[in-house]
């Protein structure tokens, strides 16, 4: 007992951020920083605008939202500047802030539910479930009768069907453990891919293979305003029901058995968790297709800099995860002028490396004691 | 608070681990469970704490069936330090201790200065007051042992459970701990390999041999040379000290296989 470590808080930055006033500050600074990046990222796009105009037309927007107060032609409806701000630019910047937080959220809850800190919101074939659901609208028109959007419904109901179907799979012959939901997830979801692929290679149609494979990729070009207000409500919804379940969340990382001898059966908890993570990745697929490492960087990242503890974690990522890919639609929409790529692939490129930097790293051993 | 086992019975993987073990457990004494590997110590164990369901029998928490509590409730009356302690992911030490305060609180309940303080205390008892800050998996495999001792500390119940906590602990944090839990005065349940650990830190013994009850008693009355001969299947000298304690010696040749 007589063992002295030499270092303190003052020495270890990290752990001088997860005191309480560090997590306030944390989230206080995170907060204004999306307020400011939704501001000033409103401004860039492939098309070129003069930023007066940009802020002249959220400011008539917001006066006939708020104040009944009626637009000049100039900015009405209709104009291409008013159409380009508000129509396109600023509901995909919101929409891009509810997914981050979705994802980055899903990610935390994904890892905490099975115990492994390498899952992501997809680890339970979500993605595979949605790309199946797309494959089979696109090729096969099931679904047509759905309507307009019947590929991103099919989405929805793909990631849905699969990760209930992984729930029901690992409650098979005993109670669902963390490596039973990954050993189903990672099963149904190569079933999953080799069906989407069977009937894609079967097809061989050039032009359903581009709008899948864009579809995979995710993008945020497709945000409007009614389906923001849905995506807005699930993000807000699922934050605040995480918020109320820090303490389980981190007896979740300690185990059934310990779980059990502190109160808690897991078991229920695991269920409806996983329920309320797969409607959020469900609805931010339907949004904006699969958009990869967010959800398993987010909270990485956070993590290294604040700590394990869910009470920090599920705020801080969730206002992380949207800051993050308001940015990453950005930097889609300007890296290479006049084209967009998708954002998908950007979260991956950058994802990817952050990763492995952080996995190179000897202080961050993603919490373990080793890797 | 009584804890008592009737007619415990537990099959594992298709086999029969425990075979009706009916036990009063002496309250606010320290109770030790020994017994060769496969006996059905931990098991045992496992199913007065609850993680595993009995199929036959009950135990009783103040003459009423395990099963009649909720989790919660039970958790405040009985605290476990476990063999295994190896999680996936880092928290501080302090966060560890704290979450010792759960079966004290609503879900969505936020910890108080009052939890903080137990928190602190516990840490302080065992040995590791300015811990707090510190990242879990940092510590020796004895801090963290201590660690999760005063997890259970914090949860402030009449009751602890040992499940060989000290099995893969140099002799020193085995003492230290022994002589800790045997310090607070509460009921203390603990399976122990040592023969000779037993014999010093508890006041009961109670012998399992092939998920049977073979003997319970004081350590002296229990650990004789015909008791470990015809459990463990060695031969062994038992001596008794200056206090009356048996202690128990080997010598080569004592574990032949016969």
């Amino acid at each position: 007992m007589k063992e002295k470590r030499t270092m303190t808080s003052a020495q270890n930055p990290a752990r001088r951020l997860q005191s309480r006033a560090g997590t306030a500050a944390a989230l206080a600074i995170l907060g204004a920083a999306l307020a400011v990046s939704l501001v000033v990222a409103v401004t860039f796009g492939t098309t070129r605008l003069p930023v007066g105009q940009v802020y002249t037309v959220i400011r008539w927007e917001l006066s006939r939202l708020f104040l009944g107060a009626s637009i000049p032609d100039a900015w009405a409806p209709g104009t291409a500047v008013h159409d380009v701000v508000w129509l396109i630019r600023l509901p995909r910047l919101v929409l891009a802030a509810a997914v981050g937080t979705c994802l980055s959220l899903c990610g935390v809850t994904m890892q905490a539910v099975v115990r492994n800190p390498l899952a992501d919101p997809y680890i339970l074939g979500v993605s595979s479930g949605a790309n199946l659901g797309v494959t089979l609208a696109v090729l096969l028109g099931v679904g047509a009768a759905l309507g307009g959007n019947s590929v991103g419904l099919m989405a929805f109901a793909g990631a849905l069907a699969i990760s209930f179907a992984v729930v029901g799979l690992a409650n098979v012959g005993g109670r669902a453990n963390s490596v039973k939901l990954l050993l189903a997830g990672s099963a149904l979801s190569a079933v999953c891919g080799a069906c989407s692929q069977f009937f894609l290679y079967m097809h061989s149609a050039d032009h359903a293979a581009t709008q899948i494979m864009r579809w995979t990729m995710g993008s945020l070009a497709a945000a409007s305003w009614p389906n923001n207000m849905v995506m807005l409500g699930v993000a807000a919804g699922g934050t605040v029901f995480f918020l109320t379940q820090c303490r389980t969340l981190n007896l979740m990382l300690l185990g059934d058995d310990t779980a059990v001898t502190l109160g808690t059966d897991l078991h229920g908890y695991r269920i409806l968790y996983l329920t309320v993570s797969s409607l959020m990745v469900g609805f931010a697929v339907y949004s904006a297709g699969a958009i990869g490492f967010v959800g398993l960087v987010v909270p990485h990242v956070v993590r290294l800099l604040f700590g394990t503890d869910h009470r920090r974690l599920v705020p801080l990522c969730a206002l992380a995860g949207a800051l993050f890919l308001v940015w990453a639609d950005v930097l889609c929409r300007t890296i290479l002028p006049g084209n967009e790529i998708p954002v998908g692939i950007l979260t991956s490129m950058l994802g990817a490396p952050v990763f492995l930097y952080l996995m190179a790293r000897h202080r961050y051993r993603f919490g373990g004691g080793s890797v | 608070m009584k804890i008592t086992v009737q007619d415990l019975e537990k099959s594992l993987g298709g086999s029969r681990v425990l075979n009706g073990i009916t036990l009063d457990i002496p309250e606010n004494r320290v109770f030790g469970v020994i017994g060769p590997n496969g006996s059905g110590k931990s098991t045992l164990l496992r199913c007065i704490y609850r993680v595993l369901q009995p199929e036959g029998g009950a135990v009783f928490l103040d003459g009423r069936p395990l099963g009649d509590y909720p989790l919660r409730s039970t958790a405040r009356q009985m605290a476990v330090v476990a063999q295994h302690n190896n999680y996936n992911f880092d928290f501080t030490v302090g966060e560890i201790v704290l979450m010792g305060r759960s079966p004290h609180k609503r879900p969505f309940e936020r910890d108080n200065a009052e939890d903080y303080k137990i928190a602190a205390q516990s840490l302080e008892q065992v040995g590791l007051a300015g811990f707090g800050e510190r990242s879990f998996s940092s510590l020796s495999g004895g801090e963290q042992q201590r660690v999760v001792l005063a997890r259970a500390l914090a949860q402030q119940t009449p009751c602890l459970i040992l499940d060989e906590p000290t099995n893969h602990l140099d002799i020193r944090y085995q003492l230290q701990l022994m002589e800790l839990v045997r310090g607070l005065g509460r009921t203390v349940i603990t399976a122990v390999h040592d023969l000779n650990i037993a014999a010093v830190y508890c006041d009961t013994l109670a012998v399992l041999d092939h998920g049977c009850v073979v003997a319970v008693g004081s350590p002296r009355e229990v650990l004789t040379p015909d008791l470990i001969r015809q459990v463990y299947g060695v031969t062994a000298r038992v001596q008794l000290d200056e206090n009356g304690l048996p202690y128990i010696l080997f010598r080569p040749g004592c574990g032949t296989i016969s």
